[in-house]
């Protein structure tokens, strides 16, 4: 399998007048169609990861950070971020990643079916029936007309899963998709989502919280430990192979 | 390409979904754009209604000598040719310039003002011919009235003397070639060619004309002088000027220099009063605008971080907020033109009859709409890039973090 997330000591701060929290990579390897868990207790970095590995934070130091979407592309993200690239990077995010926040993330004004059509329409991708089908597997069929207001939470995240699949990115990353549902809804959306993937051959890197147990035989877990350091002003957490 | 296209449906759905807030966006510019252009109408409208006042009725651009003078062929030719000028005949000495008229039509003899005329006379603007010889003449409308004739009819003119003891008549044959609006003039006048007023004053002077066949002393040595003139000035603003001018040659004049004058003061005080309250107006217009703009992009922040995530250009996404200023400028630009056309129409329906005004006393022009359009939307546009940028100058994940 080849490497899809290669970053060794990358570094992320968030300071103010020397105090306040570190993350800290040194080395990471992700591995196409890997499924990566991310577990930790709240504030340990889990979404700040998470949004380096999706290139919409800049880190604040890295002697690595490549990303290989799929075989043929390589891209040098530090290099990238250090040149300021803005538009590359919003390429590089249009073409291979798929994100589902927390909240879903859902433009409001849109209809489920605009913004599950949206990363489509922005790679021009022709209308094939891939948007039905996408949201039939994940049960949201009959809500693609309304707006995402008057869906239950649970519908809403299955619609921010379907936009983020829709334009077949190789990597999906999801920031804690289920911890505004119930566990057995977050079970249910979840056993579909690792069975779209799998059939997809997507990389999964997702923040989760206890129905990851349930797939643990599936999902592999970065190391995660935290401490204070530099005289208890900074909290330091690592993640690592 | 595709990114614009959809950045431009993005921003109209987002606006139109949230009519309530963008409502109130639209009212709060109006309630601001709305009463500058009621205030500029008033200012624009009582202002220009007097000064066109002035300027259109050729009565106060008149200057008239007060008495006799001598004022000879040279001298009125040099003033004639002044650009200030527009418009200067001669005039002979009342007496002498009366004729009295008859038509077939009226019984009456009727005891005529003659006037000279020429091309351009400002009096009798609007005409299309002029006197060209001693035949031809345009009447006054209450000389026409009297004489009940109009254009194209022929009437007698005679003059009479007493010449060498015995009083004498000569009789003239006149073609009317028009007649002059009821506002030039209340009297009986008879617009004439000069040579026709210089062949009367020498028929009265018992002298000699010989082009009509009018018997009396020849005495060519004689230089022809006049006791006065018709002058009107190009404009309200040359009459001071000219009479300043005339004054210093020694000249006694009457004009409306002090009507002029209040007009002309008043117009700029009420332009000091009017910008004062423009220019505070319309700084408080900016403020209130961009800030109430700059406010909705950091409202929309988390969304426009969410369209970034799924791959929109930071310069596709200062888009966004651009065009909903725009709509907001260009709607709340809309509302004010509509609240400002019923003001208008409700001050000059129930205000101008009051003031005994014929005129509008409330009106803007088309351009004054369109600067009203530019300088809003101009105002909308740098308030939204300002902060547009900011908002696509901040990392995505913060956005995203901020709910």
């Amino acid at each position: 399998m080849s490497v899809v997330y290669s970053l060794k000591n990358v570094v992320k701060e968030r300071l103010i007048d020397g105090v306040g929290f570190r993350l800290v990579v040194p080395k990471i390897q992700i591995s196409a169609q890997e499924n990566i868990a991310l577990i930790g207790h709240s504030g340990c970095g889990k979404s700040t990861l998470l949004d380096m590995l999706a290139l919409i934070l800049r880190p604040d130091q890295g002697d690595e950070f490549n990303l290989h979407p799929m075989d043929g592309d390589s891209y040098d993200i530090a290099g990238i971020w250090q040149r300021d690239k803005q538009g590359k990077l919003s390429q590089i995010r249009k073409q291979h990643v798929g994100y589902v926040m927390q909240s879903g993330g859902l433009l409001p004004y849109l209809t489920v079916r605009e913004n599950i059509e949206l990363p489509r329409k922005l790679l021009k991708l022709p209308d094939d029936d891939s948007i039905i089908s996408i949201s039939r597997v994940l049960g949201i069929e009959r809500q693609l007309d309304k707006l995402p207001g008057l869906l239950s939470a649970g519908e809403r995240q299955r619609a921010a899963f379907a936009r983020a699949l829709s334009h077949r990115p190789s990597i999906l990353i999801a920031d804690e998709p289920t911890s505004a549902l119930d566990p057995i809804s977050a079970q249910k959306i979840m056993a579909v989502v690792m069975e779209v993937i799998r059939g997809l051959k997507i990389t999964l890197i997702t923040a989760s919280h206890d129905w990851a147990h349930v797939y643990k035989m599936e999902l592999r877990t970065l190391k995660q430990e935290a401490k204070a350091v530099e005289d208890g002003k900074i909290y330091q957490s690592r993640f690592s192979d | 390409m595709a990114q614009i296209t959809n950045i431009v449906r993005l921003s109209f759905r987002d606006y139109s979904h949230e009519w309530r807030m963008s409502s109130c966006f639209i009212l709060a510019l109006a309630s601001v754009l709305a009463p500058m252009m009621i205030l500029f109408g008033l200012k624009f409208g009582i202002v220009s209604t007097m000064v066109n006042e002035l300027v259109e009725n050729p009565v106060n651009r008149e200057i008239r000598p007060i008495g006799s003078g001598r004022y000879n062929d040279a001298w009125i030719d040099a003033l004639r040719n002044r650009q200030d000028v527009e418009f200067i005949v001669p005039k002979t000495r009342a007496l002498a310039a009366t004729i009295q008229l008859k038509s077939d039509r009226a019984k009456r003899i009727l005891s005529t003002e003659l006037l000279a005329t020429a091309a351009g006379d400002p009096l009798l603007a609007g005409l299309s011919s002029v006197p060209q010889d001693y035949h031809q003449v345009i009447l006054s409308h209450s000389a026409a009235n009297k004489l009940n004739v109009k254009t194209g009819d022929r009437i007698d003119a005679s003059l009479s003397r007493q010449f060498r003891g015995k009083r004498e008549r000569v009789h003239l044959q006149l073609n009317v070639i028009d007649t002059a609006a009821a506002s030039v003039t209340t009297r009986n006048v008879a617009f004439v060619n000069l040579e026709l007023l210089i062949a009367s004053e020498l028929f009265k002077d018992g002298r000699a004309v010989q082009a009509l066949g009018w018997h009396g002393n020849s005495d060519d040595s004689i230089e022809r002088v006049f006791p006065s003139f018709r002058l009107y000035a190009r404009s309200i603003h040359d009459v001071e000027r000219l009479v300043a001018d005339l004054e210093k040659e020694g000249a006694r004049i009457k004009a409306n220099v002090s009507e002029i004058t209040t007009v002309k003061s008043i117009d700029q005080n009420l332009s000091v009063i009017y910008w004062v309250i423009a220019c505070v107006g319309a700084l408080g217009f900016a403020f209130s605008l961009g800030a109430s703009l700059w406010a909705n992009v950091d409202r929309k922040r988390k969304e426009l971080s969410v369209l970034r995530l799924v791959g929109f250009k930071s310069g596709r996404i200062v888009m966004f907020p651009v065009l909903q200023s725009c709509y907001t400028a260009l709607l709340g630009w809309l509302v004010a033109v509509l609240v400002y056309l019923a003001f208008e129409y409700l001050i000059n329906f129930f205000l101008a009859p009051r003031l005994n005004l014929d005129r509008a006393l409330c009106f803007l022009l088309t351009e004054h709409f369109l600067w009203a359009l530019v300088l809003t939307l101009v105002i909308a546009i740098f308030a939204a890039i300002v902060g547009g940028i900011r908002a696509a100058r901040i990392e995505p994940s913060d956005g995203l973090r901020d709910l």
